[in-house]
């Protein structure tokens, strides 16, 4: 009881431990702000990372495997999956429109299935918008002009949008709808990224032989087109030689997810799976005579004789290298992943020696989180290292409080030898300045949790107030690729932060407990 | 005041009476400045009669306070030879006690004044006065008594002319308030003994006299065991009992007068 009377006094009267609680405030606010703007950070990635993989990817690199349509029917009759879509990755190469030439992800996919596995349509970058985006005051985003666009440049956004979402685009001099790319937002450096956090399309400056510039003004999905160059293979997974195709451009993409956009082309499926003759094609193989082995026939060319081989004509089927699923509501991701590979293991021996095995396949089936490990991984390891760093910067509070509280007990080295006289136990001393530093770690870490979920929900408004007082701009969204810094605070964060602040107050309390707890009564009664 | 109780033939220690409620045997000690040991008391007997009035006379440095701190359990005496002197408190040696066991002595038996009052200064004196029944009760103990401690401290404190400082902080009182306050506070858990070290000695004449009226009255009354501390023959003729310690140790008084011991 006196305890609890004299934590009340000292902290009322003192100054010390009102600086040792906004010490405990600061330290809890700090970390609880860091944690929560570094797993925005992540969460806002990963989702990032997700949104063009759907949950669960079948994937058979560069040969592909055959009879898919028949496994998405599988998968799709599944309850606990609600679609899958067949899709080819392969790499390639890109001449933009400046001429330069760069390495590309290429992307076969077929729009409407995509679209109902992955997040593809809301990526789509080009499309009227009603409402502009956060850091747009001024309304200036192209997209909110679609009319006027319409009006005066001639270019309808909302046809752009549709030839996104088809992947294709009118040919005006041939009149033809053609099959058209989306291409990454970053991919060309065409688009200026703006302070608002959005694109403003620029035309193409090429260099010339004689150290000129020529400037062409070009937005992509109005005029542009790319060249792609891939290598196509045989059945056997070799390479058998380059092609080239024109793709025009029916949109641009924005993920996210900075590596993708600026590295990534979809084009339609059949396309791609034509170039890289992956397409169903008539297979032609010779073999031995089974009814005359010994049979020689001559070589004209040669003039040599050689065994007579009969030829023996068969379909190879389409293939993909790639089958994006995803789960029905409610499944989990995991679940989902072993009723996969046991619908891909009955495909499989359904089609025994014309598709990999099931044991092969089971490794390659794929969540998206496995998909994204590397990237995932390296950005909660840095947001360890951060935490790890603002945790070693708050552990001096367990300090902190260590000399504040030794200051005070030994400021108050008369009280205890009072309260000892007066029969108060050693653990009734020690609990007096345990409970004093638990009281300053639940005020002050109850304050920093409150400032810090305050800091974190207003972080932007605050970033803006910062910059336009001070003009500074730590957050330019010209640089980070997202708009607005993250700003959801978890509660189970702001409650581990919470319970942290306190013991780290506990513990900075103990040893003035125990020293306290320990003192000779007589010679606290005589200390002066 | 009894005059067989300020015969000092009587007094003197080593002659346990049955009556005896504080027994001190043989008890020693020495403190240790730096390698530097210093003996303070060289065996030390003395008995405290039950409702007696004890003083104990003593140049500075002669031990009085640390005999006082040794009856009152805040510290333990030396072993000597593997032996520890006693002192016996109703018959329970309190050199051989636990720490809680003399925790609770303190609490609940004893109630020390000192000379520099030794009040908690963030308190008021209502709760300084109270934060002796805190300490002895606990908290769920003192929560169904507070109505009564609080009655019983505000009634000490009118009885000691404070009942219009009760809200008040100790650095606003006067010397004499101020000890007044730590009397009520030693008396609030209604101690068996009461242990006072110079209880007087850092006030005026005036003041320390009436503070000492306000004690004998309250002995008289309630059969209180008291020992003081002082070096002021004065009070100390005032006692049932005088009590002189002389290089840490106990010398007789002067017996058979009422007059202030030399």
């Amino acid at each position: 009881m006196y305890q609890a009377l004299l934590t009340r006094k000292y902290l009322t009267r003192k100054i010390m431990p009102m600086l040792a609680m906004v010490a405990v405030m600061l330290s809890v606010a700090t970390i609880l702000v860091t944690w929560s703007v570094m797993g925005g950070f992540l969460a806002t990635l990963i989702q990032s990372g997700r949104t063009l993989v759907g949950d669960v990817a079948i994937v058979w690199p560069n040969v592909g495997f055959g009879y898919y349509d028949e496994l998405i029917e599988d998968l799709e009759a599944d309850p606990m999956i609600e679609a899958a879509t067949p899709t080819i990755e392969t790499f390639g190469m890109i001449r933009l429109p400046d001429d330069r030439i760069e390495l590309i992800s290429i992307k076969g996919v077929d729009p409407e299935s995509y679209s109902s596995v992955t997040g593809f349509t809301d990526t789509l970058w080009w499309k009227p918008i009603d409402e502009p985006t956060p850091k747009d005051r001024e309304r200036e985003d192209l997209r909110l002009q679609a009319d006027d666009l319409k009006a005066e440049g001639g270019i309808d956004l909302e046809q752009v949008h549709q030839n996104g979402l088809t992947m294709s685009r009118l040919n005006p001099s041939s009149g033809e709808v053609e099959p058209a790319g989306v291409l990454g937002i970053e991919v060309t450096g065409l688009n200026e990224r703006t302070a608002w956090g959005g694109y403003y399309p620029w035309g193409a400056n090429r260099a010339l032989p004689d150290g000129g510039i020529a400037y062409d003004h070009v937005f992509m999905p109005e005029s542009g087109s790319v060249v792609l160059t891939v290598l196509s293979l045989d059945s056997d997974g070799r390479p058998v030689d380059p092609k080239s195709i024109t793709m025009p451009i029916a949109n641009e993409f924005q993920s996210g997810l900075y590596e993708v956009d600026q590295g990534t082309i979809m084009i339609p499926l059949e396309v791609l799976q034509r170039n890289l003759r992956m397409d169903e094609a008539r297979k032609v193989r010779f073999e031995k005579d089974a009814n005359d082995p010994f049979a020689t026939v001559y070589d004209p060319a040669t003039g040599t004789v050689k065994p007579k081989m009969k030829e023996v004509v068969g379909i190879d089927p389409a293939r993909v290298t790639t089958v994006l699923v995803k789960k029905a509501e409610g499944v989990e991701l995991e679940e989902m992943r072993e009723r996969v590979r046991e619908i891909y293991a009955e495909f499989a021996s359904r089609h025994e020696g014309q598709v990999p095995i099931s044991a092969n396949m089971s490794r390659q089936i794929k969540t998206w989180e496995d998909l994204n490990r590397t990237m995932i991984s390296a950005v909660k390891k840095e947001t360890g290292l951060v935490l790890f760093i603002f945790g070693i910067v708050s552990f001096t509070t367990v300090f902190l409080v260590l000399a504040i509280f030794w200051s005070m007990a030994s400021e108050k080295t008369k009280d205890i030898g009072i309260l000892r006289a007066l029969g108060a136990s050693t653990t009734g001393i020690a609990w007096l300045w345990i409970r004093y530093g638990a009281v300053i770690g639940i005020v002050g870490s109850a304050i920093g949790t409150v400032l810090g979920y305050w800091i974190v929900s207003n972080i932007n408004a605050i970033h803006d107030w910062i910059g336009e007082t001070f003009k500074l701009v730590i957050w330019d969204p010209r640089q980070y690729y997202f708009i607005e810094i993250p700003s959801d605070v978890d509660p189970q964060k702001a409650i581990i932060v919470f319970v942290v602040g306190v013991l780290t107050c506990v513990l900075g309390a103990l040893l003035p407990a125990w020293h306290s707890a320990r003192m000779d009564p007589v010679k606290a009664l005589r200390f002066e | 005041m009894s005059t067989a109780a300020r015969t000092g033939s009587e007094s003197v220690a080593t002659k346990s009476g049955s009556s005896s409620i504080l027994s001190v045997r043989d008890v020693r000690k020495t403190y240790k400045l730096g390698r530097v040991k210093v003996p303070v008391l060289h065996g030390v007997d003395l008995d405290v009669q039950r409702s007696e009035w004890v003083t104990i006379l003593g140049a500075s440095g002669s031990g009085k306070s640390t005999l006082l701190h040794l009856m009152g359990g805040l510290d333990r005496p030396d072993k000597q030879g593997g032996q520890r002197g006693a002192i016996v408190f109703e018959g329970n040696d309190l050199a051989r006690q636990g720490k809680r066991t003399l925790d609770r002595y303190r609490a609940d038996d004893i109630g020390f004044v000192f000379q520099f009052y030794h009040l908690l200064p963030e308190l008021s004196v209502l709760q300084n006065v109270c934060v002796g029944s805190m300490i002895l009760h606990g908290r769920v103990g003192y929560m169904s008594k507070r109505t009564a401690t609080q009655q019983r401290a505000t009634e000490l404190l009118e009885r000691f002319g404070l009942g219009h400082r009760l809200r008040h902080r100790p650095a606003e009182l006067s010397g004499g308030e101020r000890q007044r306050v730590a009397i009520a506070r030693a008396l609030i858990n209604e101690p068996k003994v009461l242990l006072a070290d110079e209880p007087t000695g850092n006030l005026d004449m005036k003041t320390g006299a009436s503070i000492l009226d306000a004690m004998i009255e309250y002995r008289e009354n309630a059969g209180l065991t008291m020992v003081m501390v002082t070096h002021d023959e004065r009070i100390a003729a005032r006692a049932d009992r005088v009590i002189r310690l002389v290089d840490g140790r106990v010398v007789e008084a002067p017996s058979g007068d009422s007059q202030p011991v030399s």
